[in-house]
């Protein structure tokens, strides 16, 4: 059984076809990434899986339940890294198991594991105006962790960073992922990004957006930031860019119009 | 392969952002502030002693110190001051949980923000000092009449503070609090809550300096003891030195608690100075 499917998710806003028919299913541990231009309803479509949005029609299935409400099977990394800025980094982290109400001395033991996992021993008493953009970002990371979520929802993490921290952050993200390989999906505009990461890309088209192919990575793993020079690596990085080339035009076009 | 290890963090910023003004160069503007007030107190004291030169139109420096010094040997000074300090506390602290209290009903309800805004916003634009000597006539020449002038006069910018503070609450932290299923109870008081604690402060910062012209205001317009009783006495008998002495006492209070404020804010709200 799938662990997570979508059966004709649609979204309209007000006249706004955002999404058309969106049918997935993604299997337990993969890394799944979705890759479209900016506009085509990529991270809409991340927010409904969450619960954070209602679809207009269709419905998202988590092991075969229905979900349409928040909840902590998913945990959502967000793309600005929303901390609370009054809280230090272990009180951000845990808020997850503090919102259950389940913030207990073995949740406290589980996230100082965590907050080493990604690479913030030390760093538990800061503030987030103490670190920098890639550190809060493991911050977010952690904290979606924290609650030993189903499936981890990623909208473009590491957007907001520099080039050479991204790489960083991506290797980092494979390293904490190999050791649970919780199903992730994880939303992203870069291509080259999508590849190294993920067993598999979706490639949504514009709006109204709709799954145009999913492209298997044959990959090996783990992967080091060098596979990004393999002829294998850039032929896969060409295929997906051809396929959204005209609708990356398009939207830069209606952008600037 | 190339995998990095977990205890090597990319670009560590570890130590708190740095002061705009090195040490030194910060205690040298604290000197020249201080060399302000002197060079301030000195030229006040040249100016009355010898252009003016006449106690019946500017008292110096000097000359204050001196009379705060009699009044407090002589004993008047004490209760002036606490019935001042009385009427102003229970004034603010009722205002300040007044005002914390609607600011909540005004940024939870939509229909409180209707009922409510045109009377707070009304309010806030009236002189309502001017009501004073009717407040006098109402609750009588004792302190309550001056207490009802505080209120008056702190409960809006509290208010007001309170409810913009807790409108701004970010839309998108409030969306992170609800992927992790936070009810809206949850939300207000781990996020919202927090989050409008600067703009409360910034509130009860401003009610000070109102706070205390409520207080003499409405003493000058009928009171038995207080420093707005001590300066209209003083006033009435020509006594400048005595009269600056009660403004000088009120000015220092005002500094104080303004002073007070700041150091709260720097303990209680840290995230906001940068």
């Amino acid at each position: 059984m799938a662990k997570l499917s979508l059966n004709g998710l649609s979204k309209r806003f007000g006249d706004l076809e955002v999404l058309r028919e969106i049918n997935v299913e993604i299997g337990s541990g993969g890394f799944i990434s979705l890759v479209g231009p900016s506009g085509c309803g990529k991270t809409t479509l991340l927010r409904i899986v969450a619960g954070l949005e209602p679809a207009t029609s269709g419905a998202v299935l988590l092991d075969g339940r229905t979900v349409d409400a928040p909840g902590r099977d998913r945990g959502f990394v967000f793309q600005s890294d929303n901390l609370l800025p009054w809280r230090t980094v272990f009180d951000n982290a845990i808020i997850g198991p503090e919102i259950a109400g389940r913030a207990g001395a073995a949740e406290k033991a589980r996230i100082r594991d965590l907050l080493r996992l990604v690479g913030l021993k030390g760093f538990e008493s800061y503030f987030p105006r103490q670190l920098s953009g890639g550190m809060r970002q493991r911050v977010n990371l952690a904290r979606a962790l924290a609650i030993d979520p189903d499936i981890l929802l990623m909208d473009e993490p590491f957007s907001a960073l520099d080039a050479q921290t991204r790489e960083i952050m991506q290797t980092e993200l494979m390293r904490i992922w190999e050791e649970g390989r919780k199903t992730v999906l994880f939303v992203t505009h870069q291509i080259d990004e999508a590849v190294f990461l993920s067993d598999r890309v979706l490639v949504l088209g514009r709006r109204p957006g709709r799954i145009g192919e999913a492209i298997d990575i044959a990959l090996p793993r783990p992967r080091a930031l060098a596979i990004k020079r393999a002829q294998k690596f850039v032929a896969y990085v060409d295929r997906i860019w051809r396929l959204i080339e005209d609708d990356v035009r398009a939207s830069v076009i209606e952008e600037h119009a | 392969m190339a995998t990095i290890e977990s205890s090597s963090p990319d670009e560590v910023r570890p130590a708190p952002r740095a002061p705009a003004y090195p040490r030194a160069r910060l205690r040298g503007m604290e000197f020249a502030g201080l060399l302000s007030i002197a060079t301030g107190l000195a030229l006040w004291e040249f100016f009355s002693r010898v252009v003016v030169a006449n106690a019946l139109f500017l008292a110096a420096p000097t000359q204050i110190f001196a009379a705060i010094y009699q009044l407090a040997i002589g004993g008047q000074l004490g209760p002036h001051i606490a019935i001042s300090a009385a009427e102003f506390a229970i004034g603010y602290g009722i205002a300040s949980l007044l005002g914390i209290m609607i600011g909540f009903v005004m940024a939870s309800s939509e229909l409180g923000k209707k009922i409510l805004q045109p009377w707070i916003a009304g309010l806030y634009a009236t002189p309502t000092i001017a009501l004073a000597p009717l407040f006098i006539l109402w609750l009588g020449i004792g302190i309550w009449s001056k207490v009802l002038v505080v209120v008056f006069l702190v409960l809006f910018p509290v208010t007001i503070n309170t409810e913009a503070g807790l409108r701004t609450t970010s839309a998108r932290l409030i969306e992170m609090l609800r992927s992790f299923g936070a009810t809206p109870r949850q939300i207000f008081f781990k996020l919202s809550l927090p989050s409008a604690t600067p703009f409360i402060l910034a509130g009860l910062k401003l009610g000070i300096g109102r706070g205390l012209i409520g207080v003499v205001v409405a003493e000058l317009f009928g009171s038995r003891a207080g420093l707005g009783r001590l300066i209209s006495q003083s006033a009435d008998g020509f006594n400048m030195p005595e009269l600056f002495a009660g403004v000088v006492i009120l000015a220092v209070a005002g500094i104080v608690m303004t002073a007070g404020f700041t150091w709260l804010e720097r303990v209680l709200v840290p995230w906001t100075r940068d």
